[in-house]
């Protein structure tokens, strides 16, 4: 065997090839460096830089998801769904993960979601971004449209959206979510916590089209919301709502509230405001409609006070139903009391029935302001409700020490003081449960709460009786009647006070009763504002709607007559309109 | 001194057993791998909706692969000596003919395929074997004339250039280099003069810089390659999801099925990146005993080369000694730009990638080498080839 060396350089000495062993050598070992720096390379990045890269895998593959508890539902005191939640579908794209798309597939999926295709655009844009939302909340049949397009980086997450069967009937009450799932107004806001309930959490590793590959952490579970079992009546909501906006609609008035009581247990059992908004459709935005007027609003309540001061003196002995007044107008200081149709004289019980200022101020007169003030103050003026609601407000009652004389007067027949409605309903508990003043309750109770002994069982008993008087004939609210029930109540016309003076043209027309009135179980109280059909008075433009509600309420909470056969209703129009002052 | 060696390397078995372990043993790994690398895509493509797609075409192209080997091992090395300009011929051919729109199909902006009924050949495959056959031809027959640079260098460089320029207008810069590597390898095994061959490398270098800067598209890879992180969803995308798989893999690996990558992250998980899915599933130890087979056989084909000089059988010592530098640049090619060392080619892993005008010439080509072996033994044992 022939044998060449590298140094053979002699043309004519290479009939054969020079395949020397050096240069098979030193391909070879190019070829083994070449692959030696392979290893180096696996090394440096499967040893040395694994913790960089599995953290740059990491942020591409690990996901955390929030797993939604579901929220609590709203329901009447019947387990009748007030707001519930369903599954809606929200449609979100990573641009980071997408590739480039067929123009034709980017118009079909704006036209989809009904995005302008440079709304889309805007959208998409950003390629680092991993999550923008394209359009939440549409419906599960839209969404499978959108992804049966097949653009990848786009995918669909469930959600929950909010419904309201009641819809506009207690829209301020149950209030509504926002597009986050969070409660914004009414109990949906006050009850967040309860109704939220906990989200879960779990670690995944996802492919790159969406799919969970495995779970990298221990699943933290979701915890539900509680349901939230309301002392409302859906029936006598809906049926109150009705009532207070035909009374609206009638009387061309601007607003009105309403608020039904248990007048035994202080629950709750309908509250509702006109104007009004679908919380459904959460388009309407005008602060006007999504006021809960009977618990935020306050106002002058006029004649409707009138059985406070009466009750108080009732209950200090210092009166009887059958003293009679000297009912004259008269003078303190430089203002005068009057009647607008005076009398010379009238017993407490015609007081109030004609609703007389005169004797309601002279009654209130013999108490000193200190304790005038604190019976107002027991019966929970000028204090909050506290019954839950988002915004309650306590109304304004000043302390004593500032009253005028006149004030005082003023005081017992509901100028000079503020209230809301749910207020004024709730202190009318005294004289439905015998004297003791209920807290409201939002709530169903089993069990009544505790109440606040005010006044004696037997004034109680004396103020349902003059009350009564109220609706008979010769009465200011004979419009409040229900057939079959006896009803006791107290009318009311305010002037609306506006900027510092109180307008001839501008009133709040009232209406708060109870029945059946020998043993109490429902409390209505009706505020028509701004009626601006002629009538003003309270007994004719809240009574009807009082009356309405009061009967449909009583039939359905099943409460036995109390007057089957001697109480005829007065034919509507040979009531003769008894109009009081205030 | 040949009668000594004869009983020194007395052969056992008619041919080279340990290299068609390695072999059977890649294209093992193979399906396996390609199975594993391919079936989230095979299962999410509407077109294909069938997890076993690329399995079941893996087998049918290791199949045909199989058959040509066998058909290729019947043919002599004189036969391929002999038609050595022919087959290089018809590898220009149909490079020519890949070019012309209608023969030729874009796939990804490159124009790689000519469209064979179930196959789609890739003619750029069968230049890599023509070459080897070609130059080891060329280097046995000018062999006293390697020195020269008119008479001995020109002719091949000639037919390179041809080569080059039509690799280029697919384009596929891989398998240029991949070409490239192959003869010079042979020229300089062949004993070329050192000087044109120092020349010739200078050139070659500034070439690929002036092919590189002058092309945008050739830019963009090597920029993204450079430092995959600058843009990671844009032009270092596929990089950085591979250089991932790696990390993942650490020293054992994830295990078979558990890369994440392969699930549509990382694109061309079962071609030209099946390395890092492998990576990815077995770790650093699985790519040692992947990159060990390689070396085994880039061994073996030397060695068989070396055995083939000894019996002066100089054509059939270049033809293997080619397939070696063949196989062995086209992984290191093919790994290094798995792991972010090379810009991205579009080169696969011999013998473990989905594909099957490369899986059907890497066969080809290991039959060649194979029969190069039995020849040597028949030789030695006294028979005739």
């Amino acid at each position: 065997m022939r044998v060449y060396s590298m140094n053979t350089r002699s043309p004519k000495a290479s009939p054969a090839l020079r395949m020397t062993p050096g240069r098979v050598r030193l391909v070879l070992l190019a070829l083994a460096l070449l692959f030696l720096a392979l290893i180096g390379r696996a090394l440096y990045l499967q040893v040395a830089q694994q913790d960089f890269l599995q953290n740059q895998g990491e942020a591409r593959f690990r996901r955390a998801l929030v797993l939604e508890a579901n929220r609590g539902v709203i329901t009447d005191r019947n387990g009748e769904p007030l707001a519930i939640s369903s599954p809606v579908q929200t449609i979100w794209a990573s641009p980071a993960s997408m590739e480039p798309v067929p123009p034709a597939k980017l118009r079909e999926l704006a036209r989809l979601l009904e995005l302008g295709p440079a709304e889309l655009d805007a959208k998409l844009s950003d390629r680092k971004r991993e999550f923008v939302y394209l359009k939440r909340q549409i419906s599960p049949e839209l969404a499978d449209k959108v992804m049966a397009l097949g653009i990848p980086g786009i995918a669909k997450q469930q959600e929950f959206r909010r419904f309201y069967p009641a819809g506009e009937s207690m829209a301020q009450l149950i209030g509504f979510t926002g597009v986050d799932g969070r409660g914004q107004e009414g109990l949906e806001l006050a009850r967040e916590k309860m109704l939220a309930g906990k989200n879960g959490r779990r670690v995944v590793l996802k492919d790159r089209r969406g799919h969970i590959i495995e779970d990298v952490a221990a699943i933290e579970y979701p915890k539900d919301g509680q349901t939230l079992n309301l002392a409302i009546d859906q029936r006598i909501q809906y049926l109150a709502y009705r009532e207070l906006a035909a009374a609206v609609e009638v009387n061309k008035a601007k607003a009105g509230s309403i608020v039904v009581l248990d007048g035994k247990s202080g629950e709750l059992l309908a509250l509702a405001n006109v104007p009004s908004f679908n919380p459904n459709s959460r388009k309407e935005l005008d602060p006007e409609r999504r006021r809960n007027r009977a618990v935020i609003d306050m106002f002058e309540p006029g004649s409707t006070m009138k059985p406070f001061p009466i009750a108080m003196a009732l209950n200090a002995g210092k009166v009887n139903p059958n003293m009679v007044f000297d009912t004259n107008p008269y003078s303190i200081g430089p203002a005068r009391v009057r009647d607008s149709h005076p009398k010379p004289a009238m017993t407490l019980t015609e007081v109030i029935q004609k609703s007389s200022n005169v004797g309601a101020s002279k009654v209130a007169l013999l108490f000193s302001p200190e304790q005038m003030w604190t019976f107002y103050d027991e019966v929970g003026f000028g204090r909050s409700v506290h019954a839950g609601f988002p915004g309650e407000i306590a109304g304004r009652l000043r302390h004593w020490q500032s009253w005028r004389p006149i004030e005082q007067a003023t005081m017992s027949f509901g100028y000079g003081v503020s209230v809301s409605l749910l207020q004024l309903a709730r202190a009318y508990t005294i004289f439905t449960n015998n004297g003791s003043l209920l807290p409201v309750s939002l709530t169903r109770l089993s069990s009544p709460l505790p109440a606040k002994p005010i006044i004696s069982p037997d004034a109680a008993r004396q103020m349902r009786e003059m009350l009564m008087t109220v609706t008979q004939a010769g009465g200011t609210g004979t419009r409040a009647q229900v057939l079959g029930y006896n009803v006791g109540g107290k009318s009311g016309t305010a002037r609306k006070l506006v900027n510092g003076g109180y307008q001839a043209d501008k009133h709040r027309g009232l209406f708060i009763g109870f029945a059946p009135a020998t043993n109490p179980r429902l409390i209505v109280a009706v505020m028509i504002d701004e009626p601006g059909a002629g009538s003003y008075y309270g007994g004719s433009v809240a009574g009807p709607a009082f009356s309405n509600t009061m009967a449909g309420a009583l039939r359905i909470m099943g409460v036995e007559p109390d007057a089957p056969s001697n109480n005829s209703l007065l034919p509507v129009n040979q009531v003769p309109e008894i109009r009081e002052d205030t | 001194m040949i009668g000594n060696s004869a009983r020194r390397y007395a052969p056992i078995t008619p041919f080279d057993e340990a290299l068609g372990w390695a072999i059977a043993l890649l294209l093992s790994i193979s399906l396996v791998m390609v199975y594993s690398a391919s079936i989230a895509y095979a299962e999410a493509d509407a077109a294909t909706q069938n997890r076993y797609f690329y399995l079941i075409r893996h087998m049918i192209f290791m199949g045909i692969g199989l058959t040509g080997a066998y058909a290729v091992f019947q043919f002599p090395t004189a036969f391929w000596q002999k038609y050595a300009g022919k087959v290089f011929i018809i590898g220009v051919v149909l490079l020519v003919l890949v070019l012309i729109p209608g023969i030729g199909r874009v796939v990804n902006g490159a124009r790689r395929w000519i469209g064979l009924f179930v196959i789609n050949l890739q003619p750029s495959e069968v230049m890599k074997l023509a070459t080897v056959l070609y130059v080891a031809d060329y280097t046995v027959r000018k062999s006293h004339k390697l020195h020269s640079l008119k008479e001995g260098f020109a002719p091949v460089f000639g037919a390179m250039v041809v080569v080059a320029f039509l690799l280029l207008r697919e384009p596929d810069f891989g398998a240029l280099m991949v070409v490239m590597s192959i003869a010079m390898g042979l020229l300089f095994l062949g004993g070329i003069n050192m000087r044109i061959f120092t020349g010739l490398a200078a050139m070659a270098v500034v070439a690929v810089a002036t092919l590189i800067i002058t092309s945008p598209y050739r830019l963009k890879r090597v920029l993204g390659f450079l430092d995959p992180w600058d843009d990671p969803y844009g032009k270092g995308y596929q990089l950085s999801h591979s250089l991932i798989a790696f990390g993942r893999g650490e020293w054992f690996g994830v295990g078979l099925g558990g890369s994440v990558e392969k699930l549509f992250y990382l694109p061309e998980a079962h071609t030209d990146f099946i390395m890092a899915v492998i990576a990815e599933e077995f770790g650093f130890a699985g790519l040692l005993v992947v990159l060990g087979l390689y070396a085994w056989i880039v061994r073996r084909a030397f060695h068989i080369g070396v055995e083939s000089k000894k019996l002066e059988r100089y054509y059939q010592a270049l033809v293997a000694q080619g397939i070696g530098i063949w196989l062995g640049i086209q992984t290191f090619f093919n790994i290094g730009v798995n792991m972010g060392l090379l810009p991205t080619k579009g080169l696969t892993l011999p013998l473990m990638s989905f594909g099957g005008s490369a899986m059907l010439l890497n066969m080809a080509a290991l039959a060649i080498l194979l029969r190069v072996d039995w020849e040597n033994r028949r030789i030695m044992r006294g028979y005739k080839v």
